[in-house]
């Protein structure tokens, strides 16, 4: 392996892992859900004919299918801040 | 000489009647290339359906499911509608009638008319609204209803002050189109049809004449379909539960049964079919309105036959605190001063009851319209006894003279899934008769070119709908509409009542001409049901119908989080920033067409697989008939008579004799599909045998089988018997002499595990009851039943047992009924609750009822095909109210037992309509594909082939030059090769990468903390 490219293999430090938070009164997770359009998304559209009352704080995105789900997908949710993923399909 | 079978046949259809069984068999026929008269008596088309609040068993909105259908009514290129008017004169013969037709002058023209409904704010002359059931008032230049189709207005000359004083003309000042024409006249005119279909629905029974209910007299006693009214978002408290006479909020109310029904002397002797769900439905939707109202329903007998009905009837008990009451109410009074009501009834003990209630609502049944004999005079076809259609159990949609079909409850009380097949099964009807003049009579539609956008800045609209109150009760709706105006490339936003209606999607077609939009969004209901109407709207002027989002603020916001409106507004505004996310990467998608194979493939050889075959070979179909067993019939090979007394056996054998004889239908015996390929439009088929065909549509009517009972001691003595066992017997010569026939209701049903009724049961008991008290009338026939439900003109059936001298016992499932073998005797014991004691019987012969299991085959097909089968076993369909026949995978049908237990009517009905369905599909040469599918990018590919290991479908594959390739006519856009391509050249189309992360960005724009990631 060439000096050079261990250089870039090299690894940076890690950056300090936060100190565990007291969770404050009130908080409310974020969750994002991916659903499938065929079972999920109808599961969720189903909960709201049958009038079943849930949190309000998970938004979902539809999918054609939970085999849609690329990793880019969870990563990107996590790293805007969201708390919880719900995968459902 | 003229050689009538080679006369010309016309390609067109007359449809008498535009409620939703009309509706249905006008889409598939204008669908599958017949031109569509459809004449309606009111000023808009919707019937019955149009006018109630929410459907059983789901709940689902009435006006949401039926809105959209009217809308694609109105605006097919292949139905003409006839408002205002009727037939007076029919002649001719099958394939070609001639009918004259009397058409009423609306006095307004609709060319000109924009329906901005001016006019009606300014006429001054209130009337009676009849829609509304005289609850409030209309104009006397009104709408039917709000989502009226045709969207015109009409003038009620009776009411009208220009037309019965001849002064006023204030319409005609204010109307900006010069629409109003007081010189419109009545118009009579001539149709050629091909074929004609009855769906003038049903007449409501007038509970004045039932004095002692109070109707009309006090003011807080109405009728259910006012109630329905009053549970609309759009009636007269536009939603909230109210009283007439104070409009306070009721908390005890009562609902009455069968008024106006089971009634041979006072009024109607039939079953109205439909009136114990609806009454549990408004309780448990009156319930939701306000949690505090405490109802309570009084009934004979609870007729909750359908599929998951009792689960629902269980599910009001359990969880909604409904009170229901087996009691009959002898008399109401009106508290004085109170305006509340005196309810008198005899508890189970007999003693006398006066309950107070604060609303009354009497479950009103139906009936045949009062000139229903003079309909069908002008029609030429026969009447029952009872002023019905007459029909027959083996031809349901059939009336006595040939050409002329009938659907709905002009057949018999039925419920709205039931119509909706029928409307399937009269279109297949016609389909078949005229067959070969299909395509003569219709126009092709013609859509303007698409606009080009790509390359243009996104400028998208949003409009938010009210949905009547379901959404803005909860979702504060211009809150929503305003907050979108700010977002980025939002050129429009603004709100509708009803987005769906006729009026709210021309105000969209005309605000995208007018604002230049090329992306829209409506925040309403759900995009699986909505969206494809959305989708062809745009498209009429112009845009792809891939540039638009449905975001879901009903089903997934207001309807869940009721009472917090705060909370679900800001959540709701948060779902449609993220559709506009996604909508400002939407492209314009191209489709594809597919050929379509003009064959179908039955699975069962049952009588809903023989009637659904003969019904597509006569189509001109090729058909593939496979039976499991070596001999066609199925169940009914066991059954020898229906109640009404035919002959099955004779049937069974015609039609199997039918269907061999028949020269495009192709028997396979003795075999099982093995394997199954394709797609919708082009199948490949191998069965266990080795034989191997193309279609393009599936029915699956694989039938159903007995339960075998191990209660009742059915094993241990060679007298008790099952009914099916009796009916051979007797149908064997079977002489009952002096004999003490007592059947068991319920054998295996309505109980756990099998927590359903099998709807054929009381049928079944009171047709041998009948049958033996008819051949010996000595003796004797005792029934134990749970609920005698010979729901419909059945009800006739009770009656004649009843009148025979058959004893009706009921039990509970608590104390069901003891069967001992003392001795060489029968001994049963059961509790009388009529004369409140044990009763102990000495019978010689135990039949037990014994109920209907789905076919063990129907697990198996259910995972060939991907089918979703209810908790019991059954096949679910597309759509419980209004695609009953169709499953959600598109291409397969589904008829008789493998749906849910019915009677044989039923099953021949609904046959019928899965032909008729799967006829619209193979009527097509060609078939559009869906845009979603995956877009394959060969450029980037790096052919890794991990799209190729884990495509469940087989359609990315190895080309000739050793790269991928993708199919993309098998590809159904699941997305899983998109998910796993690690160079992402797997794009699905309207689901891409840069969409979907705009969603997400948009999820997360009030927590995203910028520092976090610098990265961007």
């Amino acid at each position: 392996m060439t000096a050079q490219a261990q250089a870039a293999v090299k690894e940076e430090a890690a950056p300090a892992i936060e100190p565990e938070r007291e969770i404050p009164t009130g908080w409310q997770p974020s969750i994002l859900a991916f659903a499938c359009h065929y079972c999920a998304f109808a599961a969720a559209d189903l909960a709201g004919v049958m009038r079943l009352s849930y949190a309000p704080n998970v938004k979902i995105i539809r999918m054609p299918c939970t085999g849609k789900l690329d990793h880019g997908y969870v990563l990107r949710a996590f790293e805007r801040g969201v708390d919880g993923l719900f995968v459902a399909g | 000489m003229t050689n009538k079978a080679n006369k010309t046949k016309r390609g067109s259809v007359l449809i008498a009647g535009g409620g939703i069984g009309g509706m249905q068999a006008a889409l598939d026929l204008a669908d599958s290339g017949f031109k569509v008269h459809m004449i309606q008596k009111d000023s808009s088309i919707g019937g019955t359906m149009s006018m109630l609040d929410k459907t059983f068993p789901t709940g689902d909105c009435s006006m949401c499911m039926i809105s959209p259908k009217m809308v694609e009514v109105g605006r097919h290129p292949n139905i003409v509608l006839h408002t205002l008017a009727e037939v007076t004169a029919v002649d001719g013969e099958p394939g070609d009638f001639s009918v004259m037709v009397k058409q009423q002058p609306r006095y307004v023209d609709a060319v000109k008319c924009t329906g901005c409904g001016a006019c009606e704010k300014k006429c001054p002359k209130l009337v009676v609204s009849e829609f509304e059931q005289g609850l409030s008032k209309r104009k006397a230049i009104y709408s039917l209803l709000p989502q009226a189709v045709p969207n015109t207005r009409v003038i009620d000359p009776e009411t009208c002050l220009y037309i019965q004083r001849g002064r006023c003309k204030a319409c005609i000042k204010f109307c900006d189109t010069d629409a109003i024409d007081f010189d419109d006249t009545e118009k009579n005119y001539e149709l050629k049809v091909g074929a004609i279909i009855l769906s003038p629905g049903l007449e409501r029974y007038n509970p004045r004449v039932r004095q002692e209910l109070g109707f009309g007299r006090w003011p807080n006693v109405v009728t259910s379909i006012q109630f329905e009214r009053i549970l609309s978002a759009s009636g007269p408290f536009s939603g909230e539960i109210k009283r007439p006479s104070d409009e306070k909020h009721p908390r005890k109310v009562a609902w009455i049964q069968c008024v106006g029904s089971r009634d041979p002397h006072n009024a109607n002797p039939w079953c109205s079919s439909v009136c114990c769900m609806y009454a549990t439905k408004q309780a448990v939707i009156a319930k939701e309105h306000d949690g505090s109202i405490q109802p309570t329903i009084f009934y004979m007998e609870m007729r909750s036959f359908g599929k998951d009905f009792d689960k629902y009837v269980d599910r009001a008990k359990d969880e909604y605190g409904v009170v229901y009451r087996r009691t009959m109410i002898s008399d109401v009074k009106e508290d004085a001063g109170t305006g509340d009501l005196i309810l008198r009834y005899a508890d189970r003990d007999g003693t006398l009851i006066d309950e107070v209630f604060d609303m009354l609502v009497l479950s009103i049944g139906f009936q045949p319209h009062a000139d229903a004999a003079e309909f069908a005079q002008t029609f030429g076809i026969a009447p029952n006894e009872h002023g019905f259609a007459q029909t027959t159990d083996f031809g349901p949609v059939e009336t006595s003279r040939p050409g002329v079909y009938v659907t709905g409850t002009f057949q018999g009380p039925k419920d709205i899934p039931e119509t909706v097949a029928q409307g399937s099964a009269v279109a297949g009807r016609s389909m078949a008769l005229l067959g070969e003049a299909r395509g003569t009579e219709i126009t092709v539609e013609e859509l303007p070119e698409e606009i080009e956008v790509a390359g243009k800045e996104p400028r998208v609209g949003v409009f938010v709908c009210h949905c009547g109150i379901n959404i803005s009760q909860t979702v504060d709706i211009k809150q929503v509409t305003e907050e979108m105006k700010s977002v980025p490339d939002v050129a429009y936003s603004d709100d509708l009542m009803y987005a769906c209606a006729p009026d709210g999607q021309e105000k969209i077609k005309q605000l995208i001409k007018e604002h230049d939009l090329n992306r829209v969004i409506v925040a309403s209901c759900t995009p699986r049901t909505h969206a494809p109407l959305f989708q062809d709207t745009i498209r009429e002027v112009g845009l792809n119908k891939y540039l638009f989002e449905l975001a879901d603020i009903r089903e997934q916001c207001s309807w869940c989080h009721m009472g917090q409106n705060e909370i679900a507004t800001k959540k709701a505004a948060e779902i449609v920033k993220m559709n506009v996310a996604k909508a400002r990467h939407l492209q314009p998608i191209e489709t594809d067409a597919v050929d379509v194979t003009p064959a179908a493939m039955v699975i069962g050889g049952g009588i809903a697989g023989l009637t659904s075959a003969l019904a597509l070979g006569d189509q001109g179909f090729d058909v593939h008939l496979v039976e499991k067993a070596p001999q066609l019939g199925g169940l009914a090979n066991n059954v020898f008579r229906t109640l009404d007394g035919s002959d099955v056996q004779a049937f069974v054998q015609e039609k199997a004799a039918a269907v061999e004889a028949h020269p495009r239908i192709n028997v396979h015996r003795g075999t099982e599909v093995a394997s199954t390929g394709g797609f919708v439009g082009s199948f490949k088929t191998t069965l266990a045998d080795g034989a191997q065909f193309d279609h393009g549509a599936i029915v699956v009517a694989t039938g159903g089988v007995e339960y075998e009972p191990e209660e009742y001691g059915y094993k241990d003595s060679e007298k008790i018997i099952t009914q099916r066992d009796l009916e051979k017997q007797l149908a064997n010569g079977l002489s009952p002499g002096q004999q003490h026939f007592l059947m068991i209701q319920c054998v295996g049903s309505r109980e756990e595990p099998l927590n359903y009724c099998s709807r054929i049961c009381c049928q079944d008991a009171i047709k041998n009851a009948i049958a033996i008290k008819e051949k010996s009338p000595a003796a004797q026939v005792t029934v134990l039943y749970r609920d005698i439900r010979t729901y419909g003109l059945r009800e006739d059936y009770y009656q004649k047992a009843r009148d025979l001298g058959v004893l009706f016992v009921r039990f509970e499932p608590e104390a069901k009924p003891q069967v001992k073998i003392v001795g060489d005797r029968l001994q049963v014991e059961a509790f009388d609750y009529v004369m409140n004691r044990d009763l102990r019987l000495h019978p010689d012969v135990v039949v037990l009822s014994t109920g209907l299991r789905p076919h063990p085959t129907t697990e198996k097909i259910g995972k060939q095909y991907k089918l979703t089968r209810n908790p019991d076993g059954y096949f679910l369909e597309a759509h419980v109210k209004l695609r009953p026949v169709d499953f959600p995978s598109e291409g397969l049908y589904v008829a008789g037992l493998a749906h849910a237990p019915k009677n044989l009517d039923e099953t021949v009905s609904q046959a019928l309509a899965a032909a008729g369905r799967a006829g619209v599909l193979l009527s097509h040469d060609k078939l559009g594909v869906s845009g979603i599918i995956s877009k394959h990018n060969r450029d980037i590919c790096m052919s890794c082939l991990a799209c190729l290991r884990v495509c469940p479908f087989g359609s990315p594959f190895v080309d000739e030059d050793g790269k991928i390739s993708h199919n993309e006519v098998i590809c159904t856009g699941c997305g899983i090769c998109a998910g796993i391509c690690p160079a992402k050249a797997f794009q699905v189309n309207n689901f891409r990468d840069e969409q979907i992360h705009a969603m997400i960005d948009a999820a997360t724009e009030d927590i995203f903390e910028e520092t976090s990631s610098s990265d961007q």
